[in-house]
């Protein structure tokens, strides 16, 4: 497929990668005969997701496969680290069964249409020769990586899990790399389906439905949700259902396309900069604390870096003034323009959640003054970089976004 | 650590949080005099960081820090109603400003083709500015006893409770286009805010202290002025003016009082603020009793009498809460505080007649005899009653002797009406906590659950095209 590559969803990308290779120097590097090349390990694994984040519309059904199995093996290396394997597990069977369904999905259509390109399946199947219930549930079925993969509710416990589970520095590239795959999944299959009325009609109703739920379920989740690190997963699920949200508006339109920046690399290198930040900050947060405890180290050290990953948590929020919102602002006008108010009622509540979580979690960090001396340790040098780097990136998004439109 | 870092965000100390809050708070207040749903939204939230700050560097944080974290609903409320406002296209056949004056059709739309699917959002629009403006009102149930609580800044804290009703007023007047103009949201408005009314005057009548009386009547002000925008009343002008009078009237005399009682310093002076009090009192509540009481041409008894009770009480306490304070001093030394205490009399006192005349120079009319019966329940409160030794029943007598007082009384309607509200509130929120459990259920389990939900959800997809 070609394309052009917008050069903002680039140094976003470039910017996130050099991020989780900010963080990652924090973690010393185990010692060993091939100890000087895992800065070069690091790179080589992380460079491939950090692409798929600037351009997720060249990832093909047969590189989501392998983009997900290099997460899984990124996740399965160290077997030591048992939360760790366990995700990698988790993300194993669930992501191996639902491609394992959406290709007996595929089959089925090929199957029924006599032709395995997309575009003349639709032309195929719109002569009505072959019984609806064959069609409609292998169109169904070849969606389900995508639904999987963008991970809305009730797909949403495994962006939790990635990053409550994995180390910092892969956790937040991996989530939205396999995001970014999903939404460019259901791109594609999507593609050339308004010459197919019926076939729109039946993707339509199902995007709808996956969309309510996915805000709707995101939004009790986030609510439920005890630990940051979850809440931060619970903030990237409802990422996935805003693109969800976008496709049931308008199937056969690419999300975010109505104006030339808010394209789709422009939500995933949102998603992957605002999850960097916000991934970190989690770290630093207590899983258990009121408003009026301490802060953590990290705003009593450092509030101007605390700030920063604060910026990043309320722009994958989609806080007012984050370029966060902006995507939240332009689906919800795709929605009104389409005539949608179930949806975008939904979508608002959703909101709603979102942004009251992310004030929460940052009135949390910074707590209240404490008579208690700080702390001696400080937070290593590479990770405040990381979430300045998160932060500026979220800046220019914000800056360069607000010119187009 | 900077001097620039720790004004960031971690304002320490406490005269530090003080001068920070100070200035969100003033720029919220400021920001809310503008029109347009943003500035509102980014006024509030300044307001809610104000609380937040100042509650933080407080010693008893842990206790004022939740206490005033309802401050965000409203600034929440005012985001979505924003949003939607960014958000929704004009209604058929509406176009720019027509679309916040006109009545969304909502009920019986006259034609298929004329229907708004998106009324609903319009009328939710109009409901989140109105929950936004009732919360700071303390006229909902949440947010009801916040007026009976001193503000997190310990110099003016009884002032700064004072201040949030008019906040609310503030939303509501200048954001009325956005709330007035959907369907039953003026009536809902009005009956809220009429409880409000009635339960702060209760409140203002059972507390003992002048301090605790005014922020209650504050309370009551604010209601009564918003609900002038609710019926349409006068302009929103001319309302702000009225509310100006009185509410303000109340605040000045609030920081007169927590400043040596300098509003009840001789005979002279306490009978200034009396008049004042009363008079901007009775100029608010005049052109509601009229519309309310004698409007669409016909007398509508219950309404009148529900609105005429507590204006008769805020306008007897306005009377009879104002004692002058013993002079303890022997010799008399000029005070320049008495002489701002006269001149903000003299204000509240001159304010609400000349609004009254810009609301008449503006279209303010009323029929006859209702111009003069709406005057009546302000105008009873002057009577004084002498104190009767015989003729009450003994059944009647009895509460009395046993303690039972018409202050009393106030307690206990407004302690039960505000208990029911709690425990309606608990109720709802166990509800959502039962139904969002499973939510929980669903986030936790391992990869072998995972697996089974995800065939379920393809066996589903499989069979609901059967089912067609």
């Amino acid at each position: 497929m070609m394309f052009t590559l917008p050069p903002p969803a680039v140094s976003a990308g470039l910017l996130a990668l050099v991020a989780a290779l900010l963080l990652r120097a924090v973690h010393p590097a185990r010692p060993g005969a091939f100890a000087p090349l895992s800065l070069l390990a690091s790179i080589a694994a992380l460079a491939p997701l950090a692409w798929t984040v600037a351009a997720p519309q060249a990832v093909s059904p047969l590189r989501a496969v392998l983009l997900a199995a290099l997460a899984i093996a990124l996740l399965a290396r160290d077997m030591k680290d048992s939360l760790q394997t366990e995700v990698a597990l988790k993300l194993t069977w669930v992501l191996g069964a639902a491609f394992a369904l959406s290709w007996a999905g595929d089959s089925l259509l090929t199957l029924a249409a006599g032709t395995a390109v997309p575009q003349e399946q639709w032309s195929a199947l719109s002569l009505s020769l072959d019984p609806y219930a064959l069609w409609s549930a292998a169109l169904l079925l070849t969606l389900l990586a995508g639904l999987v993969l963008l991970g809305g509710a009730p797909f949403h416990f495994w962006p939790a899990d990635v990053l409550h589970g994995t180390r910092v520095w892969m956790a937040p590239l991996i989530v939205a790399a396999l995001q970014a795959a999903g939404a460019s999944w259901l791109l594609q299959r999507l593609a050339s389906l308004e010459g197919f009325a019926a076939g729109t009609r039946v993707t339509g109703g199902l995007l709808s439905l996956a969309a309510v739920l996915a805000l709707v379920g995101g939004a009790f989740t986030l609510i439920a949700s005890r630990r940051p690190e979850r809440r931060v997963g619970g903030l990237a699920s409802l990422q996935g259902a805003l693109v969800l949200v976008a496709f049931s508006a308008e199937p056969v339109r690419s999300p975010f396309a109505s104006i030339g920046p808010y394209s789709l690399s422009a939500w995933a290198a949102h998603l992957a900069l605002a999850l960097t930040g916000a991934a970190a900050l989690a770290r630093f947060l207590p899983t258990q604390s009121a408003e009026s405890d301490a802060p953590p180290v990290l705003a009593r050290k450092h509030p101007w870096s605390a700030g920063a990953a604060a910026y990043a948590l309320l722009s994958l929020a989609g806080a007012p003034g984050t370029p966060g919102m902006l995507l939240w602002l332009e689906v919800a006008r795709r929605l009104a323009a389409t005539r949608h108010p179930g949806l975008l009622l939904a979508l608002l509540l959703a909101w709603l959640v979102a942004v009251g979580v992310a004030v929460s979690e940052t009135r949390r960090l910074f707590g209240a003054p404490s008579e208690k001396p700080a702390p001696e340790a400080t937070v290593p040098r590479p990770a405040r970089f990381a979430l300045w780097a998160a932060a500026g990136g979220l800046l220019a998004l914000l800056f360069v976004w607000s010119m187009g439109a | 650590m900077s001097s620039a870092t720790e004004v960031l965000g971690l304002a320490r100390t406490e005269p530090r949080a003080r001068l920070v809050g100070g200035i969100c708070a003033g720029l919220g207040v400021t920001l809310l005099l503008l029109p347009g749903l943003l500035w509102a939204a980014i006024g509030v939230e300044l307001l809610a960081l104000a609380f937040w700050l100042w509650a933080r560097a407080l010693p008893d944080r842990a206790e004022q820090m939740p206490r005033w974290a309802w401050l965000r609903r409203p600034a929440m409320a005012l985001w979505l109603a924003a949003a939607l406002a960014l958000v929704l296209p004009p209604p058929p056949g509406m176009q720019g400003l027509a679309t916040v004056l006109q009545m969304p059709q909502w009920v019986a739309p006259a034609s298929a083709s004329e229907r708004d699917p998106l009324a609903l959002l319009r009328t939710l629009q109009s409901l989140a500015v109105l929950w936004a403006g009732l919360e700071l009102l303390a006229a909902l149930p949440l947010s009801r006893p916040y007026p009976d609580l001193t503000g997190p800044l310990p110099v003016v804290g009884p002032w700064l409770t004072a201040m949030l009703p008019g906040t609310g007023f503030l939303v509501l007047w200048r954001q009325s286009a956005a709330w007035t103009s959907g369907p039953l949201v003026s009536e809902i408005a009005a009956a809220t805010l009429l409880l409000a009314a009635a339960l702060a005057v209760l409140r203002a009548y059972s507390r003992r202290s002048l301090i605790a009386s005014l922020r209650w009547l504050a309370v009551f002000d604010s209601a009564l002025a918003a609900m002038l925008l609710a019926v349409n009343a006068v302009t929103g002008e001319v309302a702000a003016l009225l509310w100006l009078a009185a509410a303000g009237g109340r605040l000045t005399a609030l920081a007169a009082e927590l400043r040596g009682s300098a509003a009840r310093r001789g005979p002279e002076l306490t009978f200034l603020w009396r008049l004042a009090g009363w008079t901007a009192s009775a100029s608010l509540a005049w052109p509601l009793l009229l519309t309310v009481g004698f409007g669409r041409a016909r007398f509508h008894s219950v309404e009148f009498v529900l609105l005429a009770a507590p204006i008769f009480l805020a306008a007897r306490l306005s009377l009879s809460r104002v004692v002058e304070v013993r002079e303890r001093r022997t010799a008399d030394r000029p005070d320049p505080l008495s002489a701002l205490s006269r001149a903000g009399a003299i204000a509240t006192l001159l304010l609400g007649p000349l609004a009254l005349l810009v609301g008449w120079w503006r279209g303010l009319e009323g029929s006859f005899p209702g111009v003069i019966v709406a005057m009546v329940p302000a105008l009873l409160a002057w009577w004084r009653r002498a104190p009767r030794t015989t003729g009450l029943g003994e059944v009647l007598r009895a509460p009395v002797a046993a303690g039972a007082t018409a202050r009393d009384f106030a307690l206990n309607a407004f302690r039960a009406v505000t208990a029911f509200e709690t425990r309606l509130s608990a109720a709802l929120a166990a509800l959502v906590r039962a139904l969002g459990a499973p939510a929980r259920d669903l986030h936790s389990g391992d990869a072998q659950e995972y697996l089974l939900f995800l065939v379920g959800v393809s066996v589903l997809a499989l069979l609901l095209p059967l089912l067609r």
